[in-house]
């Protein structure tokens, strides 16, 4: 099943290029080049890549409205004005922001993310080492004997926020305020107990750890 | 036509205003003072009673000493008969003054008293002695020295070694007029108080029309309107110099305003500039970027691919060091405010660590943080504070890379923690190469100044540590 994005791109030669290499990518892309239509071509589309400076409708705008008519749907702006004004007003509606000129890998990495984070792509199953998930049906297994490993739903919840930030270092306090919804207060080691529970579980040696890596100083992070 | 113009402004200034005053005051006193005894005069006239007319004889005290003066003359060598005579008939002429003579003897030879009671008291006819002694006589000058009565002493044959005796004439108070002007100390005493008090009044009236004139435009000045720029004083009509001062003041606000609308204007430009040449300058090196991805997709020679991933670096440099040039153009022009918040600085470190983790790792980098402990908070606005970690991360990846170390901790210096970002590259001395890099410390420079933080930098040939604390004189509350 293929998944389509909505990109809207004044710059004809940087909406070809960037279109061509989104399909390439196999994702559906219907590309507009001002904002006129936009909401019309949303429908059906799982993420909306805007650029900020478009003629007539400007990418906030646009954005906005794509927003109150879709709210599911996540939105990555895309900027070629400095961060100082735009990131402030940009970042209230969108879920990301990249600026100009980004690398086409950036952009694919930020948009499997939040694709990611939307749901749009859990029912594809994820393969992390020896493991594969399933997200969308809160099962993992071991991949090589297809044995289902049962987790507890905190030690599920911390796994899938690591895994919807895959490859992205996460600090302790954004883990335990993203799964407990409280701030955390330093010192606290519930986090920590949940985390060796859960390498216990998945990991083949829990004592080195493969899958949920600890970043010393910072936080956890789960790779690819 | 300049002297007119001179004169116009002497005209209309307070000063000469003033001075307009004083000199009436002044005038008015030798003007009123005449005007005070006429004003009597005619007042005391028009309501007093005449005085009786058998009276008129005795109101010009001249002509009566020259009359007597005159009569005793007459009477030089005169037997005391002729004299009691002659007495006798100026007696019947004067009716109402006593008379009397003394002969060279001292004895007093004729003594006259008017014939009404109460006049004859007033010439003390009684008093006078049959026979003079040198202290009669002296008393008796005394008491006419004092008007009490008055008297009119002349020497017989108007000579005093004549040695024929001395005449003397005796006018009761009731017939001079003295009396009429007893009131006249008073009533001049009353008009010169007035005249003062009238003189004090329109002073002071002056001086509160200045005062009131000033505290208005004192108000003004110190209430400012919307913009931060006082409200223009209304004119008060008037081209003294609190009138010019006036009309200066509204000059000044309005053109106050102007520079405000102008300054405004020039902030839009400003950022619109900054704006404009941002996406002129961005959306080519994207298009770039994009076709040399595209390129990196051909078959290359391993130099090309090399050659690609270069381009793409410096493509990201180009980018970084365009936000740098941008963000240092509306920072120094003050262009930017800052939104100060209390947060945790520790947790904004990791946050910012986390995301260049990535980068370091694939550098190779020996990442050493060391951040524990409890919250520091500190008054910074988030996302400049990343700016300022971003602006010194990249630093050490382009400059320090040799040193392939990194480390950020906390450190206790004195009564607070401070933050110490480190490397292992070559120091800042050795840094010739990197252009562009003073404009990334341009910039943390100018941010932790405005977050009222300081840094200091130790530099060595081993590496470099960047020491982040607070400002010394800003709140040591919350320091640990």
């Amino acid at each position: 099943m293929s998944i389509t994005l909505l990109y809207v791109e004044d710059d004809p030669e940087i909406g070809s290029a960037v279109s061509a290499d989104l399909r390439e990518r196999q994702f559906a892309v219907r590309w507009l080049s001002s904002g006129e239509g936009a909401i019309e071509a949303a429908a059906g589309c799982q993420l909306a890549v805007l650029d900020v400076m478009l003629p007539g409708l400007d990418g906030f705008t646009v954005g906005q409205r794509l927003k109150r008519a879709y709210p599911g749907m996540p939105i990555l702006m895309l900027s070629a004005r400095t961060s100082i004004d735009d990131k402030l007003q940009g970042l209230e509606f969108a879920d990301d922001y990249l600026t100009k000129p980004f690398h086409p890998d950036e952009l694919a990495a930020r948009i499997e993310v939040l694709l990611r984070r939307s749901g749009a792509a859990a029912a594809v199953p994820l393969q992390i080492k020896h493991l594969i998930v399933y997200e969308g049906n809160n099962v993992v297994q071991e991949a090589a004997t297809g044995r289902e490993i049962p987790l507890t739903g905190k030690q599920f919840q911390i796994f899938t926020y690591l895994l919807r930030h895959l490859g992205q270092i996460l600090t302790k306090e954004q883990i335990y305020e993203a799964v407990w919804g409280e701030s955390y207060i330093e010192g606290d080691k519930t986090l920590m107990v949940h985390i060796r529970y859960l390498r216990e579980k998945l990991e083949l040696d829990p004592a080195a750890p493969e899958i949920i890596e600890t970043v010393r100083g910072i936080g956890y992070r789960v790779r690819a | 036509m300049r002297t007119g113009s001179y004169l116009r402004r002497l005209r209309s200034s307070l000063l000469s205003r003033y001075l307009l005053i004083i000199v009436i005051a002044l005038l008015f006193i030798p003007v009123v003072i005449p005007m005070t005894f006429i004003g009597y005069s005619i007042f005391s006239a028009q309501t007093r009673e005449d005085s009786p007319k058998e009276y008129a004889p005795y109101t010009s005290i001249a002509k009566l000493e020259t009359r007597w003066h005159q009569e005793a003359l007459n009477l030089l060598g005169q037997p005391p008969e002729s004299i009691n005579e002659r007495i006798r008939q100026l007696s019947d002429e004067y009716a109402l003054a006593g008379m009397f003579w003394v002969d060279g003897q001292g004895k007093t030879q004729l003594n006259l008293a008017p014939a009404d009671s109460e006049l004859r008291k007033q010439v003390h006819a009684e008093a006078v002695p049959e026979q003079w002694s040198a202290a009669e006589a002296v008393a008796f000058m005394k008491k006419s020295a004092a008007l009490e009565p008055l008297a009119i002493v002349a020497f017989i044959g108007d000579r005093e070694h004549a040695g024929e005796g001395f005449m003397v004439m005796q006018i009761p108070d009731a017939l001079r007029d003295e009396q009429s002007f007893d009131g006249l100390g008073s009533w001049y005493l009353v008009v010169l108080i007035l005249i003062f008090a009238g003189f004090i009044v329109v002073s002071l009236l002056f001086f509160i029309g200045v005062r009131n004139r000033l505290l208005r435009l004192q108000t003004a000045m110190s209430f400012t309107g919307g913009g931060g720029v006082p409200e223009p004083v209304t004119p008060g009509g008037r081209s003294d110099e609190i009138g010019r001062l006036e009309e200066a003041f509204n000059t000044m606000v309005s053109e106050l305003t102007a520079s405000r609308a102008r300054e405004a204007e020039e902030e839009g430009l400003r950022k619109r500039l900054v704006s404009d040449l941002s996406h002129d300058l961005r959306t080519p090196l994207t298009v770039i970027r994009t076709h040399l991805h595209v390129l990196g997709k051909e078959s290359l020679s391993p130099r090309g691919q090399e050659s690609l991933v270069l381009m793409d670096q410096r493509i990201e440099n180009l980018s970084g060091l365009i936000e740098n040039l941008l963000s240092f153009n509306l920072l120094s022009s003050g262009r930017i405010t800052l939104q100060l918040e209390r947060r945790d600085v520790l947790r904004v470190l990791r946050e910012s660590a986390a995301a260049w983790y990535p980068l370091w790792e694939k550098e190779g980098f020996t990442i050493g943080i060391d951040l524990e402990g409890e919250a520091l908070y500190w008054n910074i606005d988030e996302s400049w504070f990343r700016r300022i970690l971003d602006n010194l991360f990249q630093n050490i990846l382009r400059h320090a890379r040799s040193g392939l170390y990194v480390g950020i901790g906390l450190k206790v210096q004195g009564s607070q923690r401070v933050i110490v970002i480190s490397d292992h590259g070559g120091g800042m001395d050795s840094r010739s190469d990197s252009k562009g890099a003073g404009l990334g410390l341009s910039i943390v420079d100018l941010l932790l100044k405005q977050m009222e933080l300081e840094w200091k930098v130790e530099s060595s040939g081993e590496g470099t540590h960047i020491l982040i604390s607070r400002r010394a004189s800003s709140d040591n509350l919350n320091k640990i």
